[in-house]
């Protein structure tokens, strides 16, 4: 052993190499498997064994790690750097765990669901509406992802003069929550968009789990700035739509729910046009009309008036013609013209005669009657 | 400063409400519906050029 020029370690040291090795060799090393023996101690430390069929290891992490609920008997995907520990045991320090397979993010989704909800984070109450003027949009989302593009293209064709200012994520896997809750934090610190839109397009349960990490779900939740989901296709909802103010069905969604369609509003300026120029037609119609109107009213009260005058011209006419002495005489009576004495002549006017007779007698009647 | 174009469909709405408002009058309605004509056509003018402004922030939120 003493001629042996291979190094001597002492077992720290030994353990050391190993565990620089081991990091070295598996950075960030992501393992799939089921999860027994789950349990958190003092509330801050996570032990659980993960496993398959032959084999099984022990991991460990800080319970503030913990993003989703985890339970034993789920499938789980973990980052992790494996260890040797104090006590020789082979273990991983888990950096960040997600649930794996559809029955397990299921699983998790509904047990995450169930505590936010006691917890208020999804209250219908306090969702806030979208501004209704929007110059600026935020967006989260991967630059790369066909999503976003539908984004782009379907924001272009409805709307323009708006900023929109993308912050590139990734939108699936391990690391995608802490880069979307960057994001969230950036655009609330600096403040200058109106809206922000977590855009993902379509995926299988495994790529958009990431939305129902708790962390990104109370950070999206805790926006100061409106948020608008558009995550997968429209039977997706993860938890992250539950939090937020607005949800749409689908990236493109999320672009005809944000802007106005400058064609609908072209069509309807036209119209608007089109109908204060008839208003214009018909108020003149109108004004016309009542022209029309108050004219036929005055012509008629003009001929009504005549119609009177008429009237009672033809009154006073007849009131004359009865006055008239020649009708006097129509009726039979008679006009005598001459000094009435006796032995005198005097003329007696007729209707039809004229008469000159002698008086021979003269006599007095009493209150116009013979005595 | 120009006037945007959310600035210019107020105005629109405006001058149509005028129409259908108490302080219509007709001898002003010929000349308020050929300004409106105006507008309308700048602003669908408008609507055809506008863009948007789409750019990527210069940050890595890996980090």
């Amino acid at each position: 052993m003493e001629n042996n020029p291979q190094q001597v370690y002492t077992v720290s040291d030994f353990q050391a190499v190993c565990n620089q090795i081991l990091e070295t060799a598996f950075t960030g090393v992501v393992i799939e498997g089921e999860v027994a023996s789950f349990k958190i101690n003092q509330g801050k430390y996570v032990f659980f064994d993960l496993k398959d069929e032959q084999t099984s290891v022990g991991c460990f992490m800080m319970a503030f790690a913990l993003r989703f609920p985890i339970e034993d008997g789920m499938r789980v995907r973990v980052r992790a750097v494996p260890k040797l520990t104090n006590w020789g045991k082979f273990s991983l320090t888990i950096q960040a765990i997600v649930p794996a397979g559809e029955g397990s993010i299921k699983k998790s989704l509904e047990l995450l669901k169930k505590k936010l909800t006691a917890e208020g984070l999804f209250d219908v109450a306090k969702k806030r509406p979208l501004p209704d003027k929007i110059t600026a949009i935020g967006v989260i989302s991967s630059t790369q992802a066909a999503g976003y593009a539908d984004f782009c293209k379907i924001l272009n064709e409805r709307w323009g003069g708006l900023k929109v200012l993308t912050a590139h994520c990734q939108v699936q896997g391990m690391v995608a929550a802490d880069q979307i809750i960057r994001a969230l934090n950036y655009f609330n610190e600096h403040g200058k968009v109106d809206v922000i839109a977590v855009i993902r397009g379509g995926g299988s349960a495994d790529d958009l789990a990431v939305f129902n990490d708790e962390a990104l779900v109370r950070a999206i939740a805790a926006s100061k700035i409106p948020v608008v989901t558009g995550i997968g296709h429209e039977v997706d909802e993860s938890l992250c739509d539950l939090a937020a103010d607005v949800v749409a069905s689908t990236p493109s969604n999320v672009a005809q729910i944000l802007t106005r369609d400058r064609r609908e509003v072209a069509k309807n300026i036209r119209d608007d046009v089109k109908r204060i120029n008839n208003l214009l037609k018909d108020k003149i119609d109108e004004i016309t009309e009542m022209n029309r109107t108050e004219l036929k009213r005055v012509l008629q009260e003009i001929v009504r008036k005549i119609d009177v005058v008429c009237a009672d011209v033809a009154s006073q006419r007849k009131i004359l013609e009865q006055l008239n002495p020649e009708c006097v005489l129509e009726r039979g009576y008679a006009l005598v013209r001459g000094d009435l004495a006796v032995g005198n002549d005097v003329d007696i006017v007729l209707s039809k005669k004229e008469v000159k007779v002698k008086v021979i007698a003269v006599k007095e009647r009493k209150n116009g009657k013979n005595n | 400063m120009a006037k945007t174009i959310s600035d210019k469909i107020d105005d629109l709405k405006t001058g149509v409400e005028w129409f259908y408002s108490d302080d219509f009058k007709l001898e002003d309605a010929s000349a308020k519906y050929k300004a409106m004509t105006e507008l309308a056509k700048e602003i669908e003018k408008d609507l055809a050029e506008l863009k948007n402004e789409i750019s990527v922030i210069d940050k890595d939120f890996s980090k």
